[in-house]
């Protein structure tokens, strides 16, 4: 197999004249830095074009693409169904005065998708509708506090960031208390030591933070956090931002078998087109209409449309099933591929959007990174600290090359690490 | 700003740095050549150090030990003063060599201020220019910067130790050895140790489970006075990282706390 090493030269032009007009260059989780590119100069920063399961970057070297925009891309980048739904919207209309007849047809396709919506609220990014959540939760019960799993990631507002993060004040986080993954025993507690005090437990489906192995949840975890809140007037919400749509089309908490009160989406719900959802149950629909909440193209036409052909393509093609299987066959090959040469990949989380590293790595977890970054120059973009995501459009050939390039970083860091491994720092399996 | 840990940055970081500025200034190195003595500080809540003044040479110690000039601060504020420059006077054991003080330390305390703070000194205050042309000299930037990033680092532990906030950060950051080098300049490195407790020292070290470098002086002199971020350096290489990168992430929180202290 034909693999090229990239070279980056149009990549670090266009982000020295970056530096000049953007902070960082590029900011937030698509910049290098958030990123985790190390070392940068085995990353590309900029794309020039998408199709399928693939980008290309400013200096035409092409990327399977295995972080997926950070979960957006679902059916694969430009799927036709998608585009063609958006394109013909936006000849009729987009951005207007008053909504498009879309919304409904969006907000029914919502409720009749989501096993436990009654109704559906749309805004732009994951952190509107989590916020929105709280706000919620807070309205409905007149308590204050909210309980989240240690390493969560709900959005950027200040109430999800930690003290000592800039910006963030004592006064944004004090009213948030926090309970191990798994721990069922410590939200009972933190129940009784506050009682009438909380008003919502926010989660994601299973615990998917960075740098860290990832957790499903125990059995039986949600019944128990389900019945705590039942039983004290909690409303319970389920962060869907990023396993919605890749693990079950009905929703993550159906999956797992129980009913949210509050169910928030973002990321896979338009394929890439700027959308995202809160769905309710009707207990909770008419304290909507106590909070103000709104932006200014939140009711735009033309995600809707592209929201409603992806969910609709989803259905049809069953794209979970696809994806999640196609996950699991990449990873079962790339376990084995490094096993070849003595490393001991840890697959963990749902296979359509996987964590790993390696069990037998240095502390510093430096092979893995290392790993990552050779793989990243041939074309294949992983990343060292976040989950993956596959899309739909994976090929059993993109797969298949995925391997025979893991191959080669494998042999390369094996290579730079003798010594450690002579030391008996590194133990080959 | 929390007192306690700023009087435990200026004992702990910024008076540490006179055992460095004995070594790398000349001027420093005239002014100590011939004392043997030593200087011990006691803070309360804040701890003690001593300065020992032997062959041409200064050493920086944690901790209680015998001293033949003694100064007792009477609160963390009382010191604070002192190293804001302000008229205190501390009790003091040893009358007979006061002189120490008010000579030799003084010419130190001067030089010190001259590498760390030069806007802040009668020669350069209000001197745009003549600092712009300071700043021009090679020698001169090196030690300034080796000397701003010593105080940096060993002031980070102590914000990690001590400030309120600075603890939950440092509660975050896993156990291990953090590298911190700057390519032509001074190497540090950050232990991480039980109960997250932070400690720095000088010098390289090869076991980190974390690493940072910094491509030259003058990209490290950047970063530490303020005129870039650690994450353009990312972007453009002139900062690398390697390693268990939540240790660097919430090292890097921590610094920026620094700055507040050292403003």
């Amino acid at each position: 197999m034909d693999i090229k090493i990239n070279s980056y030269t149009n990549n670090r032009a266009l982000y020295e004249k970056a530096l000049k007009y953007i902070p960082m260059g590029v900011y937030g989780h698509l910049g290098p830095s958030e990123g985790c590119a190390i070392p940068v100069s085995a990353f590309p920063i900029f794309s020039e074009k998408a199709q399928g399961a693939y980008f290309w970057d400013v200096d035409g070297n092409r990327f399977i693409d295995y972080m997926c925009a950070y979960g957006p891309n679902v059916l694969g980048y430009n799927d036709p169904d998608v585009d063609a739904a958006a394109f013909e919207q936006m000849k009729k209309g987009n951005c207007v005065t008053n909504p498009d007849r879309v919304l409904v047809d969006f907000a029914e396709l919502m409720v009749d998708t989501v096993a436990m919506a009654d109704w559906a609220f749309f805004a732009k990014n994951g952190g509107d509708v989590t916020q929105f959540a709280v706000m919620i939760a807070r309205q409905a019960t007149g308590r204050k506090k909210m309980v989240l799993t240690k390493g969560f990631y709900h959005g950027v507002a200040p109430w999800t960031q930690k003290l000592g993060y800039g910006g963030v004040i004592p006064e944004d986080v004090c009213n948030n208390l926090y309970i191990d993954w798994n721990a069922p025993e410590q939200f009972e507690a933190l129940v009784k030591k506050y009682p009438g005090e909380i008003a919502g437990f926010i989660s994601t489906p299973y615990y998917h933070p960075i740098f860290e192995d990832n957790k499903l949840p125990a059995e039986g975890y949600w019944q128990k956090i389900r019945k705590i809140c039942d039983e004290n007037g909690i409303v319970l919400i389920f962060d869907d931002i990023r396993a919605g749509f890749r693990l079950d089309i009905a929703g993550s908490d159906y999956h797992y078998g129980i009913k949210a009160d509050l169910e928030c989406f973002c990321k896979a719900i338009a394929n890439g087109y700027n959308v995202s959802a809160i769905c309710g149950t009707d207990a909770l629909k008419s304290t909507i209409g106590d909070i103000m909440y709104t932006g200014s193209y939140w009711l735009s036409a033309v995600p809707f449309a592209a929201a409603i052909a992806c969910i609709k393509k989803m259905k049809e093609t069953k794209t979970q099933e696809v994806i999640n299987a196609k996950g699991r066959k990449m990873q079962d090959g790339l376990v084995q591929v490094a096993r070849t040469h003595g490393f001991d990949l840890r697959v963990t989380g749902e296979p359509s959007m996987w964590y790993m590293r390696l069990g037998n790595d240095l502390p510093s977890t430096l092979c893995h990174q290392e790993f990552v970054a050779e793989c990243v120059r041939r074309g294949v973009f992983f990343t060292s600290h976040h989950n993956h995501f596959i899309n739909q459009a994976l090929s059993d050939e993109d797969i298949d090359y995925t391997w025979a390039v893991a191959d080669e970083a494998y042999k390369i860091v094996k290579a730079n690490h003798q010594a450690d491994i002579d030391a008996g720092k590194i133990k080959l399996i | 700003m929390d007192i306690v840990t700023r009087a435990k940055i200026n004992l702990f970081a910024v008076l540490r740095n006179l055992q460095e500025l004995c070594t790398l200034d000349k001027a420093s190195q005239e002014a100590i050549k011939d004392a043997n003595l030593s200087v011990g500080f006691k803070v309360p809540s804040v701890g003690e150090a001593t300065l020992v003044f032997k062959d041409g040479k200064c050493t920086f110690r944690r901790g209680d030990s015998k001293s033949s000039l003694k100064l007792i601060f009477l609160s963390a504020e009382h010191f604070n003063k002192l190293i804001d420059g302000g008229k205190t006077i501390p009790i003091f054991f040893n009358v007979f060599q006061a002189g120490f003080l008010l000579k030799t330390f003084i010419t130190l305390a001067d030089r010190l201020s001259y590498y760390l703070q030069p806007e802040k000194t009668p020669a350069f205050k209000d001197q745009p220019e003549k600092l712009a042309e300071l700043l021009k000299d090679q020698e001169y930037f090196n030690i300034s910067t080796t000397l701003t990033a010593c105080t940096a680092f060993f002031a980070l532990c102590e914000v990690g130790n001590s400030d309120p906030i600075g603890k939950l950060t440092a509660a975050r950051i896993p156990d291990g050895v953090i590298s911190c080098t700057v390519k032509g300049g001074p190497a540090l490195n950050i232990t991480v140790g039980k109960d997250h407790v932070m400690t720095a020292a000088l010098g390289e070290v090869s076991d980190w489970r974390a690493s940072m470098e910094f491509a030259d002086m003058q990209f490290a002199s950047d970063i530490l006075r303020g005129k870039t971020d650690t994450f353009t350096g990312m972007g453009t290489g002139k900062f690398a990282i390697k390693g268990f990168v939540p240790m660097l992430e919430n090292m890097a929180k921590l610094l920026a706390q620094v700055a507040f202290y050292l403003k």
